[in-house]
C-alpha cells in the first residue's frame, strides 16, 4: 500500500532547477530511506512534504504530492493540516525555548487540548514513546535546552509524535548525534514503524541498510532508482546507484588534472572547465573544485550532457565541492 | 623589538584607563549630585521632601512628589502607547513585509530617530496639543478614572507629553527589537510549524518567546530615553506643579524643573541644592527601573535557556 505518491515533482529554487519530474511511490508503515550525495535534492524533497519549501525564497514547486486523500501541493489545501499529518526530526535537533513538558504539550496546545490532565498525560504517553521519559520524569518544568543533544533530539521525536501524525518525515536526523545516541534514535525508529510511515533522508548508506525497507535514490534531483531496500541496497540495477553505494568506500581518484573554479559564477566555472576538459586527452581525469551551489548540479549535467562520465561529485566542506569527470568523447 | 612591546604596553593600558574613566563616570556624576544635594538634606527629612507636594522655593518648602509623579505617569503613558506600536511594528517587518516595504520603511524609521527633540517638541506643540485640547472635552464627565477632564482643557498636559514621547520612542524600540526578530533561528519557527502551528501562532508562541529578552532590552533601552527625555517633554505638558488627577491635566516633570529653572533665582536659599537633588532623584529612578528591569530579564533568560 503506498502512503505518499509523487507525481511529476519538480522544485525550482530561482533558476536552480533542485528536483527534476520526480515520480514515486512511498509504502505506508515501512521506512523508506532517501539517499543521494549531499546537494541532491533529498532535504528538498522531504521539505515538498510538509511544505516547509514555502517559507524559502525564490522556491517554486510543480507536480502532485498525494497523501491518503489530501493534495499536499494545491493551494487550498491547509498547510497546518498537511504539517499536522507529518512530524518533522530534523537534521539539528531545534527545541523550542520552554520546559520539556511545553515543548511536547505546544502541538496539542495548538490543536485546541487545554485541560491539564490531558496534556499530562500526552506528555508522558509521548515521551516515553520517545524513549526520554525515564531520563526526565523529575524535571518536566526544566529547560528543554538543558538536555544532551542525543536526549534533545528524542525531545524533537516525542514532540513531533504528540500531534498524533501518519507519517514521520526525519532530515538526517542523526548527523548532528554522537553513536551512542544515534543508536537510540535508530532504535526508536524501528519500533515505531509499525505504527506509521517513516521517511529518512540519509546519507549514511550503513543506516539505510540498518533501517530500511525501501529506498530511493536521488542524485542531481533526478530519481535514478527505487525500490525495496535489499533489491536496491545490494544489488542495483542503475550504474549511478552502484556507484554512489560503492563511491561511498571509494578510494580518491587520481585526477589527471585539477582546476580550482572558486569564487567563479555560472557560466564561467562552466565555460573554465570546458576549455580544461578540452586540452586533455580521452580517457583522462578531470578534478573541479567549485563553491557556487548552482555549479554544483550544472556543470555535473552539462559534461554529462556533452558525453563525458561524471565519476564523483562530493562535498568538501561547508562551502566548496569536488566535482571529478572523465574525459570520454 | 622592545619598542614594539612597549608600545604594545601602552596601548593595553592607554585603553583600560580608557575603558575605566567612562564607567567611573556614573559614580563620578551621582557623588558631585550627592554633595551638592547635601545641605537641602541635612535641614530637610527625606520623607518631607520626597513626599511633600507643595513647591514655594521663595519660603523654603520643597515638595518633590509632583514632579515625581509627573515624570513617572508622562513615562508610562508614552510606554503605553510606544510598546504595543513598535512592538507590532517590528513584528509585522520582520516577519511579514516583503523587502521593498522594509527597504522604504525602515530608513524612515531610523531618520525618526535622528530628529532633535526639540524639533518633536516643536511638533508637539503645533499638532500634539491642539489635539489634546480638542478631545478633552469629550471625556469631560466620562466618569473614568485618570480620564476626567476638568473643566477647561489647554491641551498641554500628560497626555501630549506621552505621545509626544511616545513619537520619540518608537524608532528605537522598533529599530532594535526587529533585529532581535531577525536574529531569531529559523529553526525555531521550523520547529513550530511542522507541528502545524499557523504563522501567528508560530509568531506568538515561539518566535516572540525566543526574542523576549531582546525586546526586553529594547524596551530598557526605550525607557531610558523617555524618562531622560527634557526639551520635548517641557514644551508639551504645561509645567504646572500640581499632582495631576487626569491624563489631560498639565504635569511637571523632574527633567523640565530642572532645566527650567537652574540658573535662575539662584539666589534663594537651598534652592540650587534642591535642584541638583531632582537631579540625584531621577538618576536613582533611571537605575533602580533599568537594573530592575535587567534582573527580569536575567530570570526570563535562565526559565528559558537554564
Amino acid at each position: 500500500m503506498s502512503h505518499i505518491t509523487i507525481q511529476n515533482l519538480s522544485a525550482f529554487y530561482g533558476d536552480h532547477h533542485a528536483l527534476r519530474d520526480i515520480t514515486v511511490e512511498i509504502p505506508e508503515k515501512l521506512i523508506t530511506a532517501i539517499i543521494g550525495p549531499s546537494g541532491c535534492g533529498k532535504s528538498t524533497l522531504l521539505k515538498c512534504f510538509n511544505r516547509l519549501i514555502d517559507l524559502t525564497d525564490g522556491a517554486r514547486v510543480s507536480g502532485k504530492i498525494i497523501v491518503g486523500n489530501m493534495d499536499v501541493l494545491n493551494g487550498g489545501t491547509d498547510v497546518t493540516d498537511v504539517r499536522r499529518r507529518m512530524g518533522l526530526l530534523p537534521q539539528k535537533p531545534n527545541p523550542l525555548p520552554m520546559s520539556i513538558y511545553d515543548n511536547v504539550a505546544y502541538g496539542p496546545r495548538l490543536h485546541g487540548v487545554k485541560e491539564k490532565k490531558k496534556l499530562d498525560e500526552i506528555v508522558e504517553k509521548y515521551l516515553k514513546i520517545g524513549g526520554l521519559w525515564d531520563e526526565v520524569r523529575d524535571r518536566l518544568k526544566s529547560p528543554a535546552s538543558k538536555l544532551s543533544i542525543g536526549q534533545q533530539q528524542r525531545l524533537c521525536l516525542a514532540r513531533g509524535l504528540a500531534v498524533e501524525p501518519e507519517i514521520i518525515l526525519c532530515d538526517e536526523p542523526t548527523s548532528a548525534l554522537d553513536p551512542v545516541s544515534s543508536q537510540h534514535i535508530e532504535q526508536q525508529l524501528l519500533k515505531l514503524k509499525n505504527d506509521y510511515t517513516i521517511v529518512i533522508v540519509t546519507h549514511n548508506i550503513h543506516q539505510a541498510m540498518r533501517l530500511a525497507d525501501y529506498v530511493i535514490h536521488l542524485y542531481l534531483g533526478e530519481l535514478v532508482e527505487h525500490g525495496p531496500a535489499n533489491e536496491v541496497l545490494e544489488n542495483p540495477k542503475e550504474e549511478r546507484t552502484r556507484a554512489y553505494i560503492n563511491g561511498t568506500f571509494l578510494a580518491d581518484v587520481k585526477a589527471d588534472q585539477e582546476i580550482n573554479l572558486k569564487g567563479n559564477m555560472c557560466p564561467y566555472n562552466f565555460v573554465y572547465a570546458k576549455q580544461a576538459l578540452h586540452a586533455l586527452e580521452k580517457g583522462k581525469i578531470l578534478k573541479l573544485i567549485v563553491d557556487d551551489p548552482t555549479a554544483v548540479t550544472e556543470v555535473p549535467r552539462g559534461m554529462e550532457a556533452g558525453g563525458h562520465e561524471v565519476v564523483s561529485v562530493r562535498q568538501q566542506n561547508k562551502t566548496d565541492w569536488e566535482i571529478i569527470i572523465r574525459k570520454k568523447s | 623589538m622592545n619598542f614594539r612591546r612597549l608600545k604594545d604596553a601602552f596601548a593595553g593600558r592607554l585603553m583600560l584607563a580608557a575603558a575605566v574613566f567612562s564607567s567611573v563616570l556614573v559614580f563620578i556624576v551621582a557623588i558631585a549630585l550627592y554633595l551638592r544635594s547635601e545641605p537641602i538634606l541635612e535641614v530637610k527629612s527625606l520623607g518631607e521632601l520626597l513626599l511633600g507636594s507643595a513647591w514655594l522655593p521663595s519660603q523654603s518648602i520643597f515638595g518633590f512628589y509632583p514632579f515625581i509623579l509627573g515624570t513617572v505617569i508622562v513615562t508610562a503613558l508614552a510606554m503605553v502607547f510606544a510598546i504595543p506600536l513598535s512592538i507590532l511594528s517590528a513584528v509585522y517587518l520582520a516577519e511579514y513585509a516583503n523587502e521593498r516595504l522594509k527597504s522604504i520603511v525602515l530608513p524612515l524609521i531610523d531618520l525618526l530617530a535622528g530628529i532633535p527633540p526639540v524639533v518633536f517638541g516643536v511638533f508637539g506643540v503645533l499638532a500634539v496639543v491642539p489635539l489634546v485640547a480638542g478631545i478633552a472635552p469629550l471625556f469631560k464627565d466620562s466618569g473614568i478614572p485618570f480620564l476626567n477632564g476638568g473643566g477647561y482643557a489647554t491641551g498641554y498636559s500628560v497626555l501630549a507629553g506621552g505621545i509626544v514621547l511616545a513619537i520619540m520612542v518608537f524608532p528605537i524600540i522598533i529599530s532594535i527589537s526587529y533585529e532581535v526578530f531577525k536574529a531569531v533561528p529559523f529553526e525555531v519557527r521550523e520547529a513550530s510549524l511542522s507541528l502545524g502551528a499557523t504563522r501567528w501562532q508560530t509568531i506568538k508562541h515561539a518566535v516572540i518567546r525566543t526574542a523576549l529578552p531582546g525586546i526586553a532590552a529594547a524596551v530598557i533601552l526605550g525607557f531610558s530615553r523617555a524618562i531622560g527625555e527634557t526639551m520635548a517633554v517641557l514644551m508639551v505638558v504645561g509645567n504646572v506643579v500640581k499632582i495631576p488627577s487626569s491624563i489631560f491635566d498639565s504635569t511637571y516633570p523632574l527633567t523640565a524643573l530642572i532645566a527650567n529653572n537652574y540658573g535662575e533665582m539662584m539666589s534663594i536659599p537651598l534652592y540650587d541644592s534642591a535642584l541638583l537633588l531632582a537631579a540625584l532623584i531621577l538618576m536613582l529612578i533611571i537605575l533602580f527601573s533599568t537594573l530592575g528591569a535587567r534582573l527580569i530579564l536575567v530570570r526570563i533568560e535562565r526559565r528559558m535557556h537554564g
